[in-house]
């Protein structure tokens, strides 16, 4: 008996390439990706690269003496006097970030904790305290005569040994969680359309009449929306690398820390993305199928796609290890395996494990399916 | 030939919003269609027509009973007795995005039927049912009754031994009905069985062999629709169904 296979995956690919709201889908995230990888960076660069007259404005409600003069001017903080009423309505109006009351040798720092420039003015006014008192005690050890490295008894110093690549290492992250999102959306459109949409349509019972082993139908159904899925998360791919690339060259903070993609992370993310684009099309048929219309099979598989990318945020955001445990929970193993290739790290154990977790799972979905469409239920539901 | 065992069809329907209910659509039917032969299968809706012909069609599952194509149990050849049968029914729909030759390429496909012999056939087919000047659009710009002629002819390209229409001139004008009727009568010269299911008695009496009544599920009489007239003393098969289900229910 010769499999007709082939020609249901003919069928199937011939309706998702010819459907426009198929094609849609399979292009609507990838197209998003540049756009969130270059409008983070921007947001970073921005951060990371702030001039300082964006949080030096400050108000005191004392005069300065002499010392405090040449310190703020050192410090470059733009300062200004005024009665503390009126300190208060400039900080509610945003002219100033921050002020300061002076009682003895008290002071308090009155800051807006909403406002991200207020906090930086305030880490602006600590030094400028620190460096005062530094100078007030070193006058006041010279009155007594006593050597004044008794304050450096305990000395501090900051050495950056890597570079900081915060940025880079989160905007991969969330473009590859942007990746999976868009092979979820993608295997969403064409699964219920070849199932629930087909039984919708009444070309199901028509297609049951041939000659076909209810195998070949779910695997032809299954290849196809995997096809799509795979282009969608390909394109994902190259459209992230090229903008890697423009960033690295755009942005100042990816000048000594370039966000890199080396081929093992490459072929890692093509293996990854196969490997979820058939565990998606597999659930999104078996979930699709049950339903018995077109508009049933999309609610019902709506929270899929919050399940396939909530698991990744939530573990990238807190920053957990993986694991070979973590490797065999679907949906959480591919996120953890992506959060990992952000940082460099390739673990073969864990791929490993994940190929076979998430194949194990299909097949058990996939056999599942396929007695399903030995069945009249498939149609009629009773 | 096509023999049916005592086929039974249960459903269960909800009675009320916590019962449930059992009921066989189809009850204890046995009947042969033979090679050569119209059999034609006769009752009001919900006779249990439909569910009888998609059993034997393979869509449905019965709950007891046998089916036997050529002496070959369905259960256990459904495979090789669905590459000698079609299935048409007026609800029968085909995939609309596609041109009627590239269906008709790919039901050849599913059938294995050669490519060079699959585009003969179909330019055959196309030329037979009237299809030409329209075989190269998309189904979803087609009529009804163009529609239905693609899927009769969806029905040609393997050659089946077997037909099993279900209603399939329901909702279509006289000319396209025509093409059908005219159809199965050259299938049945050709020695192919037919099992063809309608509630218009006056069609059924026009080209059927042999007719099965049904009502409730149940066979109420069987043979030439000469004998059921014979058998009713009644002139047309219309008032011979009313006098074998006990008079005009409608009127009691």
């Amino acid at each position: 008996m010769k499999s007709n296979l082939k020609y249901i995956l003919k069928k199937e690919l011939r309706e998702v390439f010819r459907d426009k709201k198929s094609l849609m889908m399979m292009l609507i995230v990838p197209i998003m990706i540049p756009l969130v990888i270059l409008g983070m960076s921007s947001l970073f660069n921005t951060q990371m690269n702030l001039d300082i007259s964006t949080y030096n404005r400050v108000g005191f409600s004392y005069s300065f003496d002499l010392v405090e003069e040449e310190i703020a001017r050192n410090l470059n903080i733009d300062y200004q006097f005024d009665s503390p009423e009126n300190l208060q309505n400039q900080l509610e109006n945003g002219s100033i970030l921050l002020y300061v009351l002076k009682d003895g040798n008290h002071y308090t720092l009155k800051y807006n904790a909403n406002n991200g420039n207020s906090s930086l003015a305030l880490g602006l006014v600590k030094t400028f305290y620190e460096q005062y008192k530094r100078v007030l005690q070193e006058q006041q050890l010279d009155l007594l005569n006593v050597d004044k490295s008794v304050l450096d008894m305990v000395i501090v110093t900051e050495e950056q040994v890597l570079e900081n690549t915060f940025a880079s290492t989160y905007i991969v992250g969330y473009a590859f969680l942007f990746i999976l999102m868009a092979i979820t959306i993608s295997a969403t459109y064409p699964a219920t359309d070849t199932t629930a949409g087909e039984k919708e349509r009444g070309t199901l019972e028509t297609l049951l009449t041939f000659p076909i082993r209810s195998r070949d139908i779910i695997l032809g159904k299954l290849f196809s929306v995997t096809l799509s899925s795979i282009v969608t998360g390909i394109v994902s791919l190259i459209l992230a690398i090229i903008s890697f690339q423009f960033a690295n060259c755009s942005f100042e903070i990816y000048e000594s820390t370039p966000i890199v993609i080396t081929l093992p992370q490459i072929f890692v993310s093509v293996l990854v993305i196969i490997i979820f684009s058939i565990f998606m099309s597999g659930l999104c048929i078996a979930i699709a199928s049950q339903s018995k219309t077109f508009k049933e099979a999309q609610s019902a598989l709506t929270p899929l796609t919050f399940v396939s990318f909530f698991p990744g945020m939530i573990a990238f955001m807190i920053e957990v290890e993986n694991n070979f445990w973590y490797s065999m929970i679907p949906f959480l193993n591919f996120s953890m395996i992506l959060n990992d290739l952000s940082v460099g790290i390739i673990s073969i154990s864990c791929l490993v494990t994940m190929v076979i977790s998430s194949l194990l799972c299909i097949s058990v979905v996939i056999w599942y399916i396929i007695f399903q469409y030995k069945t009249e239920k498939v149609l009629f539901s009773i | 030939m096509i023999t049916v065992n005592n086929l039974k069809k249960k459903f269960i329907k909800q009675k009320n919003k916590k019962e449930k209910e059992e009921f066989y659509a189809v009850d204890n039917i046995s009947f042969t269609a033979n090679c050569g032969e119209i059999v034609g299968i006769l009752g009001p809706n919900g006779a249990g027509k439909t569910t009888l012909l998609r059993m034997i069609a393979g869509i449905l599952i019965p709950s007891e009973g046998e089916i036997y194509y050529d002496e070959k149990d369905y259960m256990h050849h459904e495979i090789d007795i669905k590459k000698n049968l079609a299935y048409l029914s007026g609800n029968t729909k085909i995939y609309q995005s596609i041109s009627s030759y590239e269906l008709l390429s790919m039901c050849c496909e599913f059938y294995h039927v050669p490519p060079r012999i699959a585009k003969e056939r179909i330019l055959k087919i196309s030329k037979t049912l009237e299809m030409d000047a329209f075989l190269y659009n998309r189904i979803e710009r087609l009529s009804t009754g163009q529609t239905q002629r693609v899927n009769i002819a969806r029905c040609l390209v393997h050659d089946p031994q077997y037909y099993i229409l279900d209603e399939s001139t329901s909702g279509l004008d006289i000319i396209s009905s025509q093409i059908i009727l005219d159809f199965i009568k050259n299938e049945r010269d050709h020695g192919k069985c037919i099992l063809y299911s309608t509630h218009y008695m006056e069609e059924a009496e026009n080209i059927c062999d042999r007719v099965i009544m049904m009502n409730h599920g149940q066979i109420i009489a069987t043979g030439t629709p000469l004998e059921i007239k014979k058998q009713t003393k009644t002139t047309n098969l219309r008032d011979a169904f009313f006098v074998l289900i006990g008079g005009r229910s409608y009127e009691k």
